[in-house]
């Protein structure tokens, strides 16, 4: 009798201990249940990211692509991605991968994450973009107090010795010297950097600005002296005196807001500038000279101002050696030198001349000097307070027909990810 | 007599089991006061790590690119734009930031705090309840960024390193009038964690 009574006593313990260990046992899996959902989300997710990242490559190998595709991952991974490129008009593409990622039985939930990225399809940009850009940089070295407002670009090898400043992001087609953030190289990147981004390349030749000068502009086959002067104090009544000498009658004026005149003046010769400028215009020559300051009517870091002078030449655009340039310089214009370089006429001879002010962006195949320096002893020419023009960050505000490049690829513009947020206990 | 011993054994035997049991159920409960807690932190610290690392990935969505990203920068409060509605509208000011102790007093856990958000400075949403909210922000180049990050210093914030801690509100079996404050020595179920390299990929750009 007793023995049946133990048998069923401990028979019912043994029930009534093993629920408690089930229970125990499904808590403590539920207690994981969460961080695993996470895994899964997070799992799910980066198949996303892998999609997008698979999408990228065959977009940039084929810009012309815009279908789409799915991937399943090969075991022992699992989920798959659909990715594809839409053409959204405008100037704007998008890219989106979708994930797919079944949890296992007994859940066969369906996990879906997506990515989007935008590319702005743009393909041709003004080298007024960029605060300064040179195909090559020489031996200079950017050092401590130097300062970039601007976008940053060069064709060649940066070379940086302290702490210069860049407020936007610097892209090189090679690599820093030293690397950013070993020895000497203490750069403060605001925006990032880049490094080996492809090339870009200078137009072989200034035709699209002689033809414009020669249909709509004005085109001259010798020496010039432009003198800008703003005419009243009304926006857009600016002018243009041209003369053949620097004292000489006038030739020419030219009503920068006319209707009849696109914006270009040209010549084979030299041309040399000076004045307030209050209208939009390009002077293109072989070489041009900044004789004296060239500032706009309506300074635009204090107002607004639709005023803008692109200064382009084939070879060099020298500031003058002369008595009007040696006690400061401000120069308001966009600066591109197709062979040569953006320098002071004389830099190694001329007296100490105070400093170049500059409003605007520098473009040039090799960097020019503007002055010899001892330490920090500036010993001839000037010294350099470079500011870029903060309009020009538009890529649809730029000199009239100024020069301009092509991308080879897309930029992207903005990249999201899906997330899921799930209720709030 | 022999009647007797039977009666005798089995109330010693069957004493023996009652204890087993009652021990048995003691554990149980312990046990299933820590899972239930393991539960809860985890609960909480996903549901808010999900939203952080979504919100925190899309940084910058649609800001213009010479626009700085980062308005505010310190270890327990961000403030950044993205444009959450991605219809190329207005661009939206998110704010994180965690609240004080003090509003959650009433809980055992004396650490537990508030976690709130907010957009477009519109009233503050309750997005969690957690122990520790920091956050380190580092440059592209690996430098670690003194805080509050510096104004001129903002544009520079590539990376973002967060770390998020939950506790359980209430100790595991230990009841309010047990828990003096500051006693530690309660236990709170914890679960931590922690992104070292959370990017948004529009820094990039």
């Amino acid at each position: 009798m007793v023995g049946k009574a133990s048998l069923i006593i401990v028979v019912g313990f043994g029930f009534i201990l093993g629920y408690i260990s089930l229970n125990l046992n499904r808590l403590a899996t539920n207690a994981v249940g969460n961080m695993s959902s996470y895994v899964d989300a997070t799992a799910s997710h980066n198949i996303a990211v892998t999609g997008a990242n698979v999408g990228l490559a065959k977009f940039y190998g084929d810009t012309t692509w815009f279908g789409t595709m799915t991937q399943t991952l090969n075991p022992p991974h699992k989920g798959s991605f659909t990715v594809g490129v839409t053409d959204l008009g405008g100037d704007v593409v998008r890219l989106r991968s979708v994930s797919t990622y079944v949890l296992p039985a007994p859940v066969n939930e369906t996990l879906r994450d997506t990515v989007e990225v935008y590319f702005n399809k743009r393909r041709r940009n003004s080298f007024s973009m960029f605060a300064w850009m040179t195909q090559f940089e020489g031996n200079v070295f950017w050092i401590t107090g130097d300062t970039v407002w601007g976008r940053m670009h060069s064709n060649g090898m940066l070379h940086v010795n302290g702490s210069p400043v860049f407020y936007q992001k610097v892209t090189t087609a090679k690599s820093f010297d030293p690397k950013p953030g070993v020895g000497l190289n203490k750069a403060i990147f605001k925006k990032g950097y880049e490094t080996g981004v492809a090339s870009i390349n200078f137009p072989d030749d200034l035709s699209e600005l002689i033809s414009a000068s020669a249909s709509g502009g004005k085109k001259y086959n010798t020496d010039i002296w432009l003198t800008f002067n703003p005419g009243t104090g009304a926006n857009g009544d600016g002018i243009a005196l041209v003369r053949t000498s620097p004292s000489g009658p006038i030739i020419d004026t030219i009503y920068l807001n006319s209707s009849s005149f696109n914006g270009v003046i040209y010549t084979t010769g030299r041309a040399r500038v000076k004045g307030v400028v209050d209208g939009r215009v390009t002077v293109a020559a072989p070489n041009v000279y900044i004789d004296d300051d060239i500032q706009y009517e309506r300074n635009p870091q204090t107002t607004t101002s639709d005023d803008i002078l692109g200064l382009v030449a084939a070879q060099n655009v020298y500031v003058t050696d002369n008595p009007a340039n040696n006690n400061n310089c401000v120069i308001n214009a966009c600066i591109f030198t197709k062979s040569g370089s953006f320098t002071a006429e004389n830099y190694n001879t001329r007296p100490v001349s105070g400093e170049l002010q500059i409003l605007g962006s520098i473009v040039q195949n090799t960097r020019g000097p503007v002055g010899t320096f001892s330490g920090s002893t500036i010993k001839s020419g000037f010294s350099k307070r470079y500011r870029y023009d903060d309009r020009l960050s538009d890529p649809n505000f730029r000199p009239p027909f100024y020069p301009g490049f092509y991308v080879k690829t897309y930029a992207i513009t903005n990249w999201w990810e899906s997330y899921r947020v799930p209720s709030i206990p | 007599m022999g009647t007797i011993l039977d009666l005798i054994a089995s109330t010693i035997f069957g004493g023996m089991l009652l204890l087993i049991l009652l021990n048995a159920n003691d554990m149980a409960l312990e046990s299933q006061s820590i899972h239930y807690g393991d539960v809860l932190v985890q609960e909480i610290l996903v549901s808010t790590i999900r939203l952080i690392e979504g919100e925190f990935r899309n940084m910058g969505f649609g800001v213009p690119e010479r626009q700085t990203t980062v308005l505010w920068a310190d270890t327990s409060r961000i403030s950044f734009l993205c444009d959450l509605g991605r219809d190329g509208g207005t661009i939206d000011t998110i704010n994180y930031w965690i609240g004080d102790t003090t509003e959650l007093s009433a809980t055992q856990n004396e650490l537990d705090r508030y976690l709130y958000r907010s957009v477009n400075h519109q009233p503050p949403l309750k997005v969690g309840v957690v122990t520790e909210f920091k956050m380190k922000y580092e440059t592209r180049s690996g430098e670690v960024l003194p805080t509050p990050v510096p104004a001129d210093r903002r544009s520079e914030i590539h990376l973002v390193e967060v770390t998020v801690e939950v506790q359980n509100p209430y100790a595991i079996s230990k009841k309010q009038a047990e828990i003096n404050p500051g006693d530690r020595t309660a236990k709170y179920s914890i679960a931590l964690w922690q992104q070292t390299r959370l990017a948004s990929q529009n820094s990039r750009r």
